[in-house]
């Protein structure tokens, strides 16, 4: 009988790993599209920094944030093979789709609810131990929320 | 040249970004030096280079997202070929649009 919840609850802890500087960084399956080779972005001037620009992805206009900037991550060495990772960010009735810049993607894995501590309320839900190294767990719903 | 009245949207150019100006906004357009001087209402607008104007113009709202990193108010967003294209809002043209002084002293030299 609590198979389905185990299940549900395994789907939500379901994560892909991204490298962005020096953190790695944990984004919600459910919320990513695609991953993609760093897309063309076209810059918008007076942009804050976390913003690279618009580009385009399925015919639709792609507002392309930095997630190192975002997470505040050190910067880390040249990456090469740099990719964008569409996510859909914002609550479920008012989602919008996003692209998120990172240095690599790395893997999916398992980050049990219980085991994320000390978040900032906002885009970082906390922090979790993956393999040997803490990586930041992101809530996604958080960045479509108007500042 | 004017163009009033006119229909769907100028693009262009600048700042390294693509911008659309509904044609119905833009009273006149002058080549001036290297790039153009739009009139908009009482704006004087500047473009690096006009692509063109097309009929139809799928425009989005521009989302939160966009907002909360990006100050400048427009009328949406849109993409024409493979080309992200920010809706300029006639009333509140971006600043990045503005024809700045330095080509407006250019354009003594005309």
């Amino acid at each position: 009988m609590s198979e389905p919840i185990e299940r549900e609850t395994r789907r939500e802890g379901t994560h892909l790993l991204v490298r962005a500087g020096e953190y790695a960084c944990a984004l919600p399956l459910g919320a990513v599209r695609r991953v993609v080779r760093a897309v063309m972005v076209h810059p918008l001037p007076g942009a804050a920094g976390e913003l690279e620009g618009l580009a385009e992805f399925g015919g639709e206009p792609l507002p392309v944030l930095n997630l190192g900037r975002l997470v505040n991550a050190p910067p880390g060495a040249n990456p090469a093979y740099p990719v964008t990772v569409v996510v859909w960010v914002g609550p479920a009735g008012a989602r919008e789709m996003v692209g998120l810049s990172a240095d690599a993607a790395l893997e999916v894995v398992h980050v049990p609810a219980d085991s994320v501590v000390a978040g900032d309320g906002g885009l970082l839900l906390g922090e979790a131990p993956v393999g040997d190294e803490v990586v930041r767990v992101l809530n996604l719903e958080a960045l479509g929320r108007e500042a | 040249m004017s163009v009033p009245h006119a229909r769907g949207f100028l693009l262009l150019r600048r700042a390294g970004g693509c911008w659309g100006i509904a044609s119905a906004a833009v009273d006149g357009l002058v080549a001036r030096g290297a790039g153009y001087r739009i009139s908009v209402g009482e704006a004087a607008l500047a473009a690096d280079e006009i692509l063109g104007v097309v009929e139809d113009l799928r425009v989005r709202p521009a989302a939160p997202v966009l907002r909360r990193f990006w100050p400048e108010v427009t009328a949406g967003l849109a993409v024409h070929g493979r080309l992200p294209v920010v809706v300029v809002d006639p009333r509140h043209p971006p600043a990045a649009l503005r024809f700045d002084e330095g080509e407006r002293r250019d354009e003594g030299r005309d």
